[in-house]
């Protein structure tokens, strides 16, 4: 017969959550802010195919930092429910605060009963129109939700980026603006991001029911100029 | 709906349907034959695309509706038209339209147009192999890889044909294919095709007593679009309006003789 040690529920809640936040700290940082007149989100990303933003429905985006494969099944798990969800009812009841509670509840479940908690932090983006407000929300690797009401920052090095974008964004900015700050927020005072290392994506109303778009690098350049 | 996860082996993949079916959101197909149904939608290829015009008119026992959209944008560039019951036809239009998105979605790259042709023949076999309620589409579109616009028909047990001048469907088939025959050069402007595809709707209208022409009482013209580099456009309903009143004066002056020159 094998021995079992008693282990306090304290000290197993320690032991996740510091195995979690050694898996998401390994990555990079994103950022996503609210600009004048939409949302926009940073990755650094040396990256050109596997995203780590990406767009769930016709206002809706989602951005994960941490394990490639986990947050890929959430994103997918999320584009199912909400192309699910517009199908049954309509396009206007799909809701990025239902889809966060979902994300939330299961990232809770794994932390708490999974073999192992989930190494990722991920942010739902809802842009607002007459019946919806403009929301970020974080979800962190235990299931935390937190409705930020400007901008967040998700990774390992959160607090320090978020301080440093904190001084930069006074308000609501251009387009322009918001992402020469994110970029810099990112990049610190000792390091330069090549525009080919960042994925930008932006929700916005262009005149179409789907209002996400992923600027090319040519359209990142003439923004940082 | 919860937050729909699956294990690798059980993974729907990027196809809507499959997740649909697994997860129960579609319903049994019906075997009711209460429908309001038949048609004439014609597509036209051109030198710089396609052009597809349809009627307005859903006919069962009676005129059911007189201006119904047969016509609808699947994506950007791509175009579906439907014949046969109008219940399962616009179900039919609503699933491609989303699984088409939601493939783009998923793998973050569009459905080629031939892959979104083929997506569709097992959906078209499955409703009409197990419903009594038959859906014929029409699928054209702008093949943004090969620069040209293409035109995809169906058999009724979802046989996929690729047709390289026209293709028409519905009850006023045999008047709008004569039309189109007749009427039919390669290489044709996209005013050309236009006005033919028109004349062959105004024919069908004009024998099939299930398709509707163009109504001036109520100013209800048929469904005129194209399909270019530019994408899915619509005309305008003064455009529609204008084509129509052409073609229909010239038929007065004429008696009603369609005969001698295609007029």
């Amino acid at each position: 017969m094998s021995n079992y040690f008693y282990v306090a529920p304290e000290q197993l809640i320690k032991d996740r959550a510091e195995f979690a936040q050694k898996g998401i700290a390994r990555g990079r940082s994103i950022v996503a802010a609210i600009y004048d007149v939409g949302v926009l989100m940073v990755a650094e990303n040396p990256s050109a195919s596997l995203y780590k933003i990406s767009e769930i429905y016709d206002r809706i985006a989602f951005a994960g930092v941490g394990k490639y494969n986990e947050f890929d099944r959430l994103r997918e798990a999320g584009i199912r429910w909400a192309d699910g969800t517009g199908y049954t009812y309509s396009r206007e009841d799909v809701d990025a605060r239902a889809l966060a509670n979902f994300y939330a509840h299961h990232l809770g479940d794994m932390f708490t009963e999974g073999q192992k908690p989930l190494e990722v932090e991920i942010m739902v983006a809802q842009l607002g129109n007459k019946f919806r407000p403009t929301k970020l929300y974080r979800i962190a690797y235990e299931g935390t939700i937190s409705d930020e009401a400007d901008f967040a920052v998700l990774g390992g090095d959160a607090e320090t980026i978020k301080g440093r974008f904190a001084d930069l964004e006074v308000g609501h900015l251009s387009l322009s603006q918001t992402l020469k700050n994110a970029v810099s927020a990112l990049a610190g005072p000792d390091r330069h991001l090549p525009v080919e290392d960042l994925e930008v994506g932006v929700l916005e109303d262009q005149g179409d029911r789907r209002t996400f778009s992923r600027l090319s690098d040519e359209q990142i350049a003439l923004l940082l100029t | 709906m919860g937050l729909p996860l699956f294990d690798a082996q059980s993974d729907p993949g990027p196809s809507f349907v499959r997740f649909a079916e697994m997860t129960g959101l579609t319903l049994p197909p019906s075997t009711s034959d209460l429908s309001a149904h038949a048609t004439t939608v014609v597509a036209v290829r051109f030198a710089e695309g396609v052009v597809m015009v349809a009627d307005r008119q859903a006919t069962s026992y009676y005129v059911a509706n007189r201006d119904v959209r047969k016509i609808e944008a699947a994506d950007r560039f791509t175009a579906l038209a439907i014949s046969g019951s109008a219940a399962r036809g616009l179900e039919f239009i609503r699933l491609a339209q989303l699984s088409f998105e939601h493939y783009e979605k998923m793998t973050d790259s569009s459905l080629s147009l031939e892959g979104k042709a083929n997506y569709l023949s097992p959906l078209i076999q499955r409703n009409n192999l197990t419903t009594t309620l038959v859906v014929l589409p029409l699928l054209a579109g702008w093949d943004l890889a090969h620069q040209t616009g293409r035109i995809f028909e169906y058999d009724g047990a979802g046989g996929c044909y690729e047709r390289q001048d026209f293709s028409v469907i519905g009850s006023g088939s045999p008047f709008a294919d004569s039309t189109l025959r007749l009427g039919f050069r390669t290489g044709m402007s996209r005013d050309e095709a236009l006005a033919l595809a028109a004349l062959a709707i105004y024919e069908a209208a004009d024998n099939d007593p299930s398709t509707g022409g163009p109504d001036f009482v109520r100013s209800i013209f048929p469904m005129m679009v194209t399909l270019t580099s530019d994408g899915f456009r619509e005309l305008e309903h003064a455009t529609a309006a204008e084509t129509f009143r052409l073609i229909n004066d010239r038929r007065a002056e004429s008696g009603g003789v369609a005969g001698g020159a295609l007029r």
